[in-house]
């Protein structure tokens, strides 16, 4: 069965690759989910994750032929994904670089009064609304190698190739997005150790 | 061990990757302060939870379909492939014909006694594809040019975009008068070329220009915020760019026959 399935799904490639919109319909069915995940772990925000899914298929399509058929299209397909969220993320990121900024040093320097107890903390919702607020602070090539290290579990050599960087540049991005992200959180996590 | 383990290295340890792994752990059963610092990452990075993802319904390839069907744009396909085309192999076989037809004309013609003398040329017809009306050329040269121009408007957006509250923008002011007036005329040919999507971006930028080139100067914290967002809400540089680089894509694609074709001493006149 998974055999028959792998089949068509390289018969349609082969298809769309001809410039057969009808088997590129396929694959954008069948991708289409996967990558609406993975731009949703990347941009945090659902309209933005389906301008990058819109966005990526339809560079997909344009490139078909510089695809090597004996590659894996998904893999192909989430490097052109992640790379759409990073433009999208860039392109959004001047207009908001400022209030960033201005965020998330209130996130790091917020006084302790006014850090909430440990009940409220229990419930998550504080750090997860922490969380948010410090990855939106990531300039857009931190929070990708972070969500595609931290949530998609992928080594250091994927995420340089997936975001077409150098092994180094990549692992200091991860690195950056680290500290930044514990500079934002550690005060959260000794409250909630003392409470 | 008196050397102690770098936040890097404890980073790349909690993820499982790093090439002293086992050092590292024994490490860190001798050394308190290592371990200290190893608990604070880890403890930071363990509160970082993957993200929820809203669910998308059985459909949902099907409506990603149909909100991108109609803006699929022509494959790149390599350029043996292009060529494998029926239309284009039946361009090829036409143009094979007319090359053998003019060659046995010349073998002919080279029997024929000479009638009339030889004129010297006195000029030389422009070679170059604008000048010869080649349509294709002339879509070539309109793709190329509006390329350069969507860089040159990026450019004046992220400007704009970047610009200090206190600061006035008119010199980014003269610099979109400047672009609007070129735009409009690209616009046109865009639209004489039969590249709707192009001229779709480019009425979108006009609107931007517009708005900046008409805004008081100096301009108020309030109303350059509206043009920001105006400029987000469109994602307008997202769009610039990607139409910029689909316009350089099409450009190399549409170069490569033209190579293919020439003489290798040729290639540098595309």
């Amino acid at each position: 069965m998974e055999a028959l399935e792998v089949g068509s799904a390289e018969a349609a490639l082969a298809k769309a690759r001809r410039g057969d919109s009808e088997a590129f319909r396929e694959l954008v069915e069948r991708h289409s989910r996967s990558v609406f995940r993975l731009a949703f772990r990347m941009t945090g925000n659902e309209q933005d994750a389906e301008d990058v899914v819109q966005e990526s298929f339809l560079r997909a399509y344009k490139q078909l032929g510089r695809f090597e058929s004996r590659a894996n299209f998904g893999t192909w397909l989430y490097r052109i994904t992640a790379n759409c969220a990073v433009d999208l993320m860039r392109s959004r990121q001047a207009r908001h670089d400022m209030s960033r900024g201005e965020s998330l040093d209130a996130d790091v320097h917020q006084p302790t009064a006014e850090i909430p107890g440990p009940d409220r903390m229990a419930h998550g919702a504080e750090i997860e609304r922490t969380v948010q607020g410090a990855l939106t602070g990531l300039s857009p090539l931190e929070r990708a190698a972070f969500t595609l290290r931290h949530y998609e579990g992928r080594s250091i050599d994927e995420i340089a190739t997936t975001l077409g960087l150098g092994t180094s540049a990549a692992k200091h991005s991860v690195f950056r997005a680290v500290r930044k992200l514990r500079l934002a959180l550690d005060p959260l996590r000794t409250v909630t150790h003392n409470g | 061990m008196a050397e102690h383990w770098t936040e890097d290295d404890l980073i790349l340890y909690f993820y499982g990757e790093g090439r002293r792994r086992a050092e590292i752990e024994q490490h860190l059963h001798a050394c308190a302060s290592c371990a200290a610092a190893y608990r604070a990452i880890s403890g930071t990075l363990a509160m970082i939870k993957t993200p929820g993802v809203p669910e998308r319904g059985d459909q949902y390839g099907l409506e990603v379909w149909q909100r991108i069907r109609h803006g699929l744009a022509e494959p790149q396909m390599p350029w043996w492939m292009a060529w494998m085309q029926p239309q284009r192999l039946a361009i090829v076989a036409a143009a094979a014909v007319v090359l053998l037809a003019a060659f046995v004309a010349g073998r002919v013609w080279e029997h024929q006694p000479a009638q009339t003398p030889v004129v010297a040329r006195t000029a030389t017809p422009d070679p170059s594809p604008a000048a010869s009306g080649n349509p294709d050329a002339r879509k070539r040269i309109l793709l190329t040019a509006v390329a350069d121009h969507l860089d040159r408007s990026e450019r004046v957006l992220t400007d704009i975009m970047n610009a200090s509250d206190r600061r006035g923008i008119s010199s980014e002011q003269v610099w979109a008068d400047d672009l609007l007036q070129t735009s409009r005329l690209y616009r046109r040919d865009a639209v004489d070329a039969g590249e709707r999507s192009v001229a779709s971006i480019l009425d979108e930028l006009e609107r931007s220009l517009l708005e900046i080139v008409n805004s008081p100067s100096p301009i108020s914290a309030a109303d350059l915020d509206n043009i920001r967002r105006r400029i987000d809400a469109a994602a307008l540089l997202f769009k610039v760019r990607v139409m910029s680089d689909e316009l350089r894509q099409r450009e190399d694609v549409t170069a490569r026959p033209a190579e293919v074709l020439s003489r290798p001493g040729d290639r540098k006149t595309s």
